[in-house]
């Protein structure tokens, strides 16, 4: 009898082992996972089961009561009430009464902090720890198509803290294709400018390329006016569009004009980008921006900024890359000037440990005239010349903290030596 | 004992006949297809998988000038989410999360999805919020609600993109 079974056991043992091949792969994880999943299912049932029993109370308690609840919440998203469902056994429960509910205002902060370490090469620099920003977010949805959010940093100085408002920004949504807003922005005349604001954790690197520095003065950081932006009917073409009209730089090139503006004239920035729908993750795009420079009265220059950008935001691999060019005219020696930067960056998340590991490379490069009346105003250059690489790793320890660490080498300004340094970084949000 | 070979071979067997059994019922609920729900009042019933994935990555934010778009997403670990994830983000869940983190402040959307916590929690809430979209298991769709064709196809037919 037993030598009669033995095929069978060995088919079916077989059959076994074919079905096995054919799941998805982990088997490693396989059988906690099949765990995970069934305790997924009783839970579902038993929260259905608790829903169900809600709803014949709240039954009970409507056929008790028909005085209309007053609060200052709503439906989310519309007038109808959520309880609005024809099926008697698929009625609404309170949970998903309250989970339809929205309030508002309806506040939500995050805080995005980081602690960095640095040592270079560099002739009279120090080495050692130092605080990085802390920035705090708000955002806060007023009512279905009105919005709200800031952004505030705080910078430590050697003697105390700079608090700084970098973004406050009411808008208005009609829909996809014509979003009105009024307020403090980061201009849109830079990829990078837009995509990662004050957090350090949100960027693959430890800093920002030289060309976007927060400080710098390079491109107009921040842009103080109105803004519409949206999509444009463009089918699988994904193209988007922001336009600006503000105050641009004061009279100190990397400050907006947040108190008012240096002159009579107003900046304004047009942006245009596409995401292709079948290329899922690239964005390619450009901008133009003009503004009228009065670092003093009676001394005027004509600024137009021309940039374009190609990126890649998959992170196998993540490819950013950057150029712009600052064109300057003295309105009145008619004289002009033009600076050009560009960045390159490569970051690729390895697909072992989880994809924790992120090593990266960037190229940076600046290139001015050796004369630039705006650059070298009044006296110290805020924009030199720069060759630059970074290459490092950034590991992401949790869904919500990171460390980075990198080697940069990089030569500012012409027939400057050049500097070697080593920075760490652990960058977070909460 | 011989005696106990033969019923102890036995139940072996029957065993791991079941076993195998299992693991066929196991494979073909793999398959199953996550069907796109949206409330019966939205205007759309015919989505590419490119139009899924730009409401659901927040860069389509209005069915029409009056009603907004609210996505709807499971909690982690489970299979719809896995297959959302897979499939229209092509994200890991800590990408994803950044992704929303990052979209909100960059003031690009004004809130992340809603978690919901179970199939019944999507399809009542679909039901009851004007606007909303949701991922269910297809053997789970309720009549109350709308499924959207992707691509022009169901659950259910060939070549559906959602398993």
């Amino acid at each position: 009898m037993c030598s009669r079974l033995l095929p069978l056991f060995v088919f079916s043992l077989a059959t076994s082992a074919l079905f096995a091949q054919s799941t998805p792969p982990s088997p490693d994880h396989e059988p906690s996972v099949q765990s995970l999943l069934d305790r997924i299912q009783q839970l579902e049932k038993r929260i259905s089961e608790l829903e169900s029993h809600e709803r014949k109370e709240a039954a009970g308690q409507t056929v008790s009561s028909d005085s209309p609840v007053v609060s200052d919440s709503k439906p989310a998203q519309g007038s109808a009430t959520p309880t609005q469902v024809p099926h008697p056994e698929h009625a609404a429960s309170p949970t998903t009464v309250r989970e339809a509910e929205v309030h508002y205002p309806s506040l939500q902060i995050r805080g995005f902090g980081d602690v960095d370490f640095s040592a270079t090469d560099q002739k009279g620099s120090t080495s050692g720890f130092n605080l990085g920003q802390f920035v705090l977010h708000f955002a806060s949805p007023l009512s279905e198509k009105v919005s709200y959010f800031a952004e505030v940093s705080f910078t430590a100085q050697p003697t105390g803290y700079d608090l700084n408002l970098e973004r406050t920004i009411i808008r208005y949504d009609y829909n996809d294709y014509f979003k009105a807003s009024f307020g403090k922005y980061h201009t849109p005349v830079s990829y990078w400018n837009t995509a990662f604001h004050h957090g350090a954790w949100l960027q693959t690197t430890i800093s920002r390329p030289e060309m976007v520095k927060i400080g710098g003065t390079f491109i107009p950081i921040h842009f103080v006016g109105l803004q519409a932006e949206g999509n444009i009917p463009s089918g699988g073409l994904g193209l988007g569009y922001n336009l600006g009209l503000g105050n641009g730089r004061s009279s100190n090139f990397s400050k907006a004009g947040d108190s008012g503006d240096s002159n009579n004239n107003r900046a304004w920035v047009a942006n245009l980008f596409a995401r292709p729908a079948r290329l899922y993750g690239l964005q390619f795009g450009g901008s133009y921006y003009h503004d009228k420079l009065t670092p003093q009265p009676g001394v005027n220059f004509d600024e137009w900024i021309a940039s374009a950008h190609v990126v890649w935001t998959k992170q196998h691999p993540e490819l950013l890359t950057e150029f712009a060019n600052v064109h300057h005219r003295d309105l009145q020696t008619s004289q002009t000037f033009n600076t050009t930067a560009y960045y390159v960056q490569l970051a690729y998340r390895l697909a072992w440990q989880e994809n924790k590991w992120k090593p990266y490379y960037r190229f940076e490069y600046i290139h001015r005239p050796n004369v630039e009346p705006v650059w070298d105003f009044p006296e110290t250059p805020s924009t030199v010349d720069l060759v630059g690489s970074t290459v490092g790793v950034r590991y992401d320890i949790t869904n919500y903290a990171a460390f980075k660490g990198e080697y940069r080498n990089s030569r500012h300004g012409v027939g400057e030596p050049r500097v070697n340094g080593a920075f760490f970084q652990t960058a977070f949000t909460f | 004992m011989r005696a106990y070979w033969k019923p102890a071979c036995g139940g072996l067997l029957l065993g791991w006949i079941c076993l195998c059994c299992l693991q066929i019922a196991a494979a073909q609920g793999r398959e199953v297809d996550v069907a796109v729900v949206v409330h019966s009042d939205t205007p759309v019933s015919n989505l590419t998988l490119a139009e899924v994935r730009k409401v659901f990555l927040g860069e389509r934010q209005y069915w029409s000038a009056n009603l907004p778009v609210v996505l709807l997403i499971r909690a982690p670990v489970a299979r719809e989410r896995n297959v959302v994830l897979k499939t229209i983000y092509q994200m890991s869940e800590s990408q994803f999360k950044q992704y929303w983190i990052a979209k909100i402040f960059r003031a690009e959307a004004a809130s992340a999805p809603k978690v919901v916590y179970s199939n019944d929690m999507a399809n009542e809430l679909v039901t009851a919020i004007p606007g909303a979209i949701a991922f269910v298991d297809a053997r789970d769709v309720r009549p109350e609600t709308k499924v959207i064709r992707v691509d022009g196809r169901l659950p259910g037919e060939a070549g559906y993109a959602l398993r």
